[in-house]
């Protein structure tokens, strides 16, 4: 898992951590981008990515130090990208005394194959982006997480603060969740046959 | 299959699918899914469905629709920037520090050394560089000068570092070093004469500077440019338009020397006529009854015998002063022991600094009464400049540990870390660099070919040594505040630790104790990471073991090929 067309930059990471501001600055020329998608993804306006993007580069500067250079920086960096913006998210529905998402008593449901083959066929791109926006938050969180930053379901669960075991859940949810808002068909989304 | 055994399976529920096609069943389970898709197609379709689904999902948060806002683009050029100003900050700060140094300080010694006649442009000129040697080049180097140039190569090599890898960076000193060296030297005509016993007969005349080198140098010739001698003995009866320059063991000069005269000896006669001034640094230093000196004398002596005619001041630092001659104007002396005899004249003022009061003969002619001080060993506490100057070496070491941690930031911070982390290895280097190296470097410099090779290895002790403070200063801070491994960070922590290693050698009696152990730990720690820097390496491209790890008892699988 890496920054799309990005090579993992050892010399790089290895003097940003000895505090090289030169190599700090190639770390961020090189994944700001990809930083600033996923955040674009994730969270509900693009101040809240641009704000969010900021504040990651700013926290890993104080978190390099942690990073184990035998894995993956993208990945972790995408880890870290994946704290802040639930961390954020988190305290928002907190504060705005919306956390009543209850995973774990969704049911699981069989939806009609070829309606659901025809809905993703018709769809675009850029349909699915403006879906997403409408999501909410931890669902449209997991999607960013798996399909754009390819995060395990292990990394989702911390992320997320569930259970492993419910990570499929929450995504599978998720997916219904982008569906309804695609096609505005809760009965598609909520699966018809079974 | 039939529409009626097609009706009679069970379909696989979506999440089953979606754990299938994410790869997070176990085998078994993911054997039966992939079986059971082999025969129904509704749930092949619906598999067929959800990877569309996941690819779609992929496909549109990676595609590039948004461009880098600026406010994030600028954010890198923004940091720079507010580095500059760190730079700009720290750099003024220098400066003002450098400033406050020279008029506080330099400027007034200068002064006093110029009403003593030295007219140099600057103190480092007057005492090194006013000489045959660099001629034509003293009023282009400068102390400050040397700063500066000092200062903007460090700057250049910080930021042109990232554009140059090792390789061509020892190629870029080797091709500056062989390109000073074949710089043109300053043109002159210079009569070179070296031997076990050279001389310049009486009736000889050399019309131009003269080298000369060898075991006894009697030059009782005219000599029209500069003398520079090096010798075990030499005599110097003729006479030398310019200046005299002598390192030997024995010097005695009892012709005429128009310019002045510098002599590096150990015991040093002026009997002649001397037109200008003598700065002399000698066990021994005798100006005889018959000689004339018309500038003034600077003598760094065990003792010193002033027995001729000084037309203008006397300074002398030394063990033991006696003056029976003539001053024409004032005399400042730092000695153990100041004796002006009954034949005495002082013209000017007489300063003394000495452990007991001078012994003046009751026939000395004084132009007012000695002014006494008691010479204080160790720091005076109680003297405001003490702490203005230490004040200058904590900010000096500072800014040192600044340039040095900017310029070498992981070798700074493995240097910090060596020292607390290998603190065996760090002393035992410790001990081995820092009496050793030396002591190697001394035996280099006597031999000849090595002598540039054993000066600049002195002069890189030395300033390891400083630099092994600032180490242990930020090992300090880092003890107080705690590690980091971010360079301002660490910076920060070398600032408090060095303040704190410099308040340590305040103490008296025992400060030196802690500054020395400071310099030698540090350079014991900067020893060990260029040691482990020069050890070999496992090259990049090496095979590694292969790295199979055992599958875990409920091992996922994903779909089987068709």
């Amino acid at each position: 898992m890496s920054a799309p067309g990005i090579a993992e930059p050892t010399e790089a990471i290895a003097r940003a951590k000895a505090g090289d501001a030169e190599a700090w600055g190639e770390l961020y020329r090189d994944y700001a981008p990809a930083i600033f998608r996923f955040c674009r993804r994730a969270m509900p306006t693009r101040e809240d990515a641009e704000d969010a993007t900021m504040e990651i580069f700013m926290k890993l500067k104080g978190k390099l130090g942690q990073y184990d250079t035998t894995r993956s920086f993208s990945a972790w960096l995408y880890k870290v990208a994946a704290n802040h913006c639930w961390d954020i998210l988190r305290r928002r529905k907190i504060r705005q005394g919306k956390e009543t998402e209850d995973v774990e008593s969704l049911p699981l449901e069989h939806p009609e194959p070829t309606q659901l083959e025809k809905l993703i066929e018709r769809r675009s791109s850029e349909e699915v982006r403006k879906a997403l926006e409408n999501m909410g938050a931890r669902a449209r969180m997991a999607l960013v997480m798996r399909y754009y930053s390819d995060m395990s379901y292990d990394e989702i669960a911390d992320a997320l603060g569930v259970r492993r075991a419910f990570v499929g859940v929450v995504l599978l949810r998720a997916r219904h969740e982008l569906r309804q808002a695609l096609e505005g068909n809760a009965a598609l989304a909520a699966g018809g046959t079974s | 299959m039939s529409e009626i055994e097609e009706r009679n399976l069970k379909h696989l529920d979506e999440m089953t699918c979606l754990l299938y096609l994410e790869r997070q069943l176990d085998r078994a389970r993911g054997l039966e899914v992939s079986a059971h898709t082999q025969e129904c197609e509704a749930c092949r379709t619906l598999l067929r469905a959800l990877e569309r689904e996941s690819r779609l999902l992929t496909r549109a948060m990676l595609e590039d629709t948004e461009p880098l806002p600026s406010r994030l683009a600028h954010l890198q050029e923004a940091a720079r920037r507010s580095m500059q100003w760190i730079w700009g900050l720290a750099f003024g700060l220098a400066a003002t520090g450098v400033y406050a140094l020279y008029t506080g300080y330099i400027q007034p010694w200068q002064t006093e050394l110029e009403r003593a006649g030295f007219s140099g442009t600057n103190l480092l000129g007057l005492l090194i560089f006013q000489s045959p040697f660099w001629k034509g080049w003293q009023p282009m180097i400068t102390l400050f000068e040397i700063l500066a140039l000092a200062t903007l190569g460090g700057l250049a090599v910080m930021f042109v570092r990232r554009r140059i890898r090792r390789g061509s960076a020892l190629a870029l000193v080797f091709a500056g070093l062989c390109a000073a060296m074949m710089l043109p030297a300053p043109a002159s005509a210079t009569e070179m004469r070296k031997g076990d016993r050279v001389s310049v007969a009486r009736d000889e005349v050399i019309h131009s500077d003269m080298y000369v080198a060898g075991g006894q140098i009697r030059i009782a010739g005219t000599i029209e440019g500069d003398l520079v001698v090096a010798g075990g003995d030499v005599e110097v009866s003729g006479h030398v338009l310019g200046d005299l320059l002598s390192a030997s063991g024995q010097v005695r000069m009892t012709g005429q020397v128009d310019g002045s005269i510098r002599g590096y000896a150990g015991n040093i006669t002026v009997k002649g006529k001397v037109g200008r001034n003598v700065m002399t640094f000698g066990g021994d230093v005798n100006i005889d009854r018959d000689s004339t000196i018309g500038g003034s004398i600077t003598s760094f002596s065990g003792r010193l015998s002033m027995d001729g005619h000084v037309q203008r001041d006397v300074l002398a630092m030394g063990g033991q002063t006696n003056i029976s001659g003539v001053i024409g104007g004032s005399a400042k002396i730092r000695s153990d022991e100041l004796n002006i005899d009954s034949s005495a004249q002082i013209g000017g003022p007489v300063n003394f600094t000495g452990n007991k009061p001078p012994s003046v003969a009751d026939g000395a002619k004084l132009a007012s009464p000695v002014h006494f001080e008691q010479l204080r060993h160790g720091p005076n506490y109680s003297n405001p400049h003490y702490y203005i100057w230490q004040l200058i070496w904590a900010s000096a070491y500072i800014l040192f540990g600044l340039v040095l941690f900017a310029l070498m930031p992981a070798f700074s911070s493995q240097a910090v870390n060596s020292a607390e982390e290998h603190l065996g290895a760090s002393l035992g280097l410790a001990v081995l660099v820092g009496f050793g190296l030396p002591i190697a470097a001394v035996i280099t410099c006597i031999t000849v070919v090595g002598l540039f090779v054993g000066l600049s290895t002195l002069a890189l002790w030395y300033g390891a040594l400083h630099f092994g403070l600032v180490v242990i200063g930020a090992l300090i801070g880092q003890w107080l505040m705690g590690r980091t491994r971010e360079l301002w960070p660490l910076v920060g922590r070398m600032c408090v630790g060095v303040v704190i290693v410099r308040l340590l050698t305040m103490i008296p009696h025992a400060g030196w104790v802690f500054k020395y152990s400071a310099a030698l730990w540090g350079l014991g720690a900067i020893s060990l990471v260029v040691f482990r820097r020069f050890q070999p390496a496992v090259a990049a491209g090496a095979p590694s073991a292969p790295n199979v790890q055992p599958l875990p008892p409920n091992t996922t699988i994903g779909p089987l090929p068709a």
